[in-house]
């Protein structure tokens, strides 16, 4: 293939030197000859440009279209210059107006070579169906003798095209076909805006230039019909619309040429990204890749193997993202063992290379990055773990208390019920036995009574039914140190959120009679951006520590378990301050 | 005096009836769940319903609800509930549907028959039954400085008798006062502890209730 494309460069070349070389002889002003040498010269430039292009992405229509367009512009000119001979004016004709759909083509379908919306391919189909038209107007038609044998054009040697049938005044419907040319080349600029604003953000940013290209080679042209009819303005004798068509016509190439030259920096890149990720902490290899790339939407997923699935760089699980118009996967690794995946601009892709090259290079941190992801997996995991083992506890407790009250207090009190019995019918008279009856029903009593508090202390029914203030309160009323409590929210929240503040709230009052000597406690419930606040604060002799007892420290593994921090400042003889927030949600 | 029964375990449904029925209360129907219960107050108007506070489905509060829901619905039917709970927060709860025709009693009462059938009778004859030892906590909480401590000795009495929902006329009788001596006992007790003078005839048991637990 690259026979081939040396070839057509080579024959380009050839074509713009023979055409430069042919037009020395010719009676022409010399400005006239200078000028065609730049274009000639400007178009070879392109030409160039455009096999290379064709050359660094062969698999993509881009590069063709671009060495067709300087191409498909020389050509035409042979009919001037070899004026003489059938066989260039015939191709001269055939190619007439040619350049304006490949370029249309070229600009639309840029970058990725295909047309992605159906009414460009319409737009394009069209354009060329146009072109043809008009070159075969000519090719048909075109003669520079009227049929009485005058000649419209003084050119008693022109060759007539190959293909001439018969004679028609091809000029006057060409004028037509010139002023079709407007709304077309204004339908383009529509369709170029169009694809401006639908395109992705990334997508934008690599479009943007070369649409401003186009616009200005468009835009130049529309301006000349506008301005000078529909033939346009011959820029061989007018210096100012020369340049302004040569410098936009040579735009085009150049831009795409530099866009290319990016990509290749993308290797650069690549090497800037290695160095980097030296530097790079864990958890910011999205962000060094998103610079690289040149994409700040740039997401990562990471590929756990132990789970079969993909999760962000905290670790948190990841839906395994597919590819859409708005966001395009690459699995970086091999198939079956992928290290990671990235969700980038779908632009991207038409950078493949960098995209492998930057993700092989990133490799070894994303391996470090994986590790991290699993270890903040697992610690998510070994939190809701926890949190479910506390909530187990919460309702093995509240599953107690039932079966306590529901179960032994009942046969308890069927017991003394029958014990009544049993005393009422044995009478007056028996031996003391009713004395003794009387005591068991007494023992039943004082067991009632401490069935009821241990089950009250293994889970209080108050809680689950009416609410922390509730039973925080029913609490204050037990407590044998004095206790104000201050319920700001007293809303219901969530069971576990509930029974953490509780039992926080209970134990510490416990530690304040047992040990702090406090003389008075205030307990205060608040909500604050989220969290349950819960402040328990003594007077007592202060020297509290989490190791000081079993009880605090079950408590803050609890408070923890639900993602809340858990304070204790108890310096000897200004009291203890226990100071807790657990997330409960807004 | 015609008592309905609601508890959901047989035994103690037996047992209590049996109870009353020594006690020469006429257990008129005996109910196993709410819905039972409901059933047949309007079927038997009874004087005095006795619900358990735990019964199905749920075994939380749904003996309270159908007590609210009898409170409401047949203002003449007086509710007893039993609970075996010493929580204010229930009794408060039934309070506020207004202050005549109920009780909360501590379960393990129906092992005293007289204290039982003492409080179905005075929840049958329009009056106020708050269990004494929910009460005795209320009253023997610490409290850091507390208006309580100005009270006297007889006044405390008074104050503890009337939280437990006896009229002035049952509190002279335990305390061998006329009625008229616990009136002006009462009128102390509520100007020492800056209770509204208001709340004396009306409320006066949630009023003190809800004094003696802050």
């Amino acid at each position: 293939m690259r026979v081939v494309r040396l070839l057509v460069w080579a024959g380009g070349g050839a074509l713009c030197a023979g055409m430069a070389l042919a037009l020395q002889p010719v009676d022409q002003p010399a400005i006239v000859k200078h000028r065609a040498i730049i274009g000639l010269t400007l178009l070879f430039v392109g030409l160039t440009i455009g096999v290379i292009v064709w050359d660094r992405r062969p698999d993509n229509r881009i590069g063709i279209l671009l060495t067709a367009w300087p191409l498909v512009s020389i050509v035409p000119d042979l009919r001037w210059i070899f004026w003489n001979h059938a066989l260039p004016v015939t191709l001269g004709f055939a190619t007439i107006e040619l350049f304006a759909p490949v370029f249309v083509h070229l600009i639309l379908a840029y970058p990725t070579g295909r047309l992605q919306t159906r009414l460009d391919r319409l737009f394009v189909a069209f354009a060329y169906a146009f072109a043809a038209a008009y070159g075969l107007l000519f090719l048909l038609f075109f003669d520079t003798r009227y049929p009485d044998g005058r000649y419209w054009l003084e050119c008693g040697d022109c060759a007539l095209p190959i293909t001439h049938i018969a004679w028609y005044d091809v000029h006057r419907i060409s004028h037509v076909f010139d002023w079709l040319a407007l709304p077309l080349a204004l339908t383009f600029l529509a369709l170029l805006a169009r694809k401006l604003v639908h395109a992705s953000p990334g997508g934008r940013r690599i479009v943007l230039p070369l649409s401003a290209a186009a616009f200005l080679v468009a835009g130049q042209f529309v301006a000349q019909i506008v301005l000078y009819g529909s033939s346009g303005v011959n820029t061989m004798t007018n210096t100012k619309w020369f340049w302004i068509t040569s410098v936009a016509g040579l735009l085009v190439p150049v831009v795409l040429g530099v866009g290319l030259l990016r990509a290749r920096s993308g290797r650069s890149a690549v090497a800037d990204l290695v160095v980097e990720l030296e530097r790079t902490p864990p958890g910011r290899v999205r962000e060094a890749l998103a610079r690289t790339l040149g994409d700040p939407s740039l997401e990562l997923a990471l590929w756990l193997p132990e789970r079969s699935s993909y999760v962000d760089s905290h670790g948190r699980p990841l839906e395994f993202p597919s590819s859409s118009a708005e966001r395009a996967v690459t699995v970086l690794g091999p198939p079956e063992a992928p290290v990671a995946a990235l969700l980038h601009d779908p632009v991207l892709l038409e950078r493949r290379g960098l995209l492998e090259a930057a993700g092989a290079a990133a490799r070894l941190a994303l391996e470090n990055e994986r590790l991290q992801a699993e270890l903040r997996a697992q610690l998510a995991e070994l939190r809701a773990s926890r949190t479910r083992i506390v909530q187990a506890g919460d309702e093995e407790r509240k599953r107690l208390e039932r079966n306590l009250h529901d179960g032994a207090q009942q046969r308890l009190l069927s017991l003394g019920l029958a014990l009544q019995i049993a005393r009422s019918q044995l009478g007056a008279d028996a031996n003391g036995t009713s004395e003794l009856l009387g005591e068991a029903e007494d023992e039943l009593r004082a067991a009632l009574d401490e069935l009821r508090e241990l089950a009250r202390g293994i889970h209080p029914a108050i809680l689950s039914d009416q609410g922390l203030g509730a039973a925080l309160r029913s609490l204050g009323e037990r407590s044998s140190v004095p206790v104000t409590i201050v319920v700001d929210a007293d809303e219901r929240l969530a069971e576990s959120v509930e029974a953490a503040a509780y039992f926080l709230v209970s134990e510490s009052l416990a530690n304040c009679v047992k040990y702090a000597q406090a003389s008075k406690v205030r307990v205060s419930i608040t909500r604050q951006d989220g969290n349950l606040v819960v402040e328990v604060d003594d007077n007592g002799i202060g020297g509290a520590t989490l190791e000081h007892g079993s009880g605090l420290r079950g408590l803050t593994d609890r408070v923890q378990a639900l993602d809340g921090r858990f304070e204790i400042e108890s310096t000897p003889g200004d009291g203890t301050h226990i100071h807790a927030e657990i997330p409960c949600g807004s | 005096m015609r008592v309905v029964i609601a508890d959901d375990s047989v035994l103690l449904r037996e047992g209590v009836a049996r109870v009353l029925a020594d006690e020469d209360l006429e257990v008129v129907a005996k109910a196993a769940s709410p819905d039972e219960l409901l059933g047949l107050v309007e079927a038997e108007a009874p004087d005095v319903a006795v619900v358990d506070i735990r019964m199905p489905p749920t075994h939380t509060d749904e003996g309270l609800v159908a007590a609210e829901t009898i409170r409401r619905r047949w203002p003449s039917v007086g509710v007893l509930v039993l609970s075996q709970y010493t929580e204010t927060e229930y009794a408060l709860r039934l309070l506020e549907g207004g202050e005549e025709r109920c009780g909360y009693l501590l379960k393990d009462r129906v092992l005293d028959a007289g204290q039982l059938a003492d409080a179905v009778r005075r929840v049958g004859d329009g009056g106020v039954v708050v269990d004494p030892d929910l009460v005795t906590r209320l009253v023997g909480r610490p409290r850091s400085t507390s208006p309580l401590d100005e009270l006297t000795a007889r006044e405390r009495e008074v104050l503890a008798l009337m939280a437990e929902g006896l009229t002035d006329r049952g509190i002279g009788q335990r305390l061998f006062v006329t009625p008229k001596t616990v009136e002006t006992h009462i009128r102390h007790i509520f100007f020492k502890l800056r209770l509204p003078e208001t709340a004396v005839d009306n409320k006066r048991v949630h009023a003190v209730l809800t004094y003696l637990r802050t």
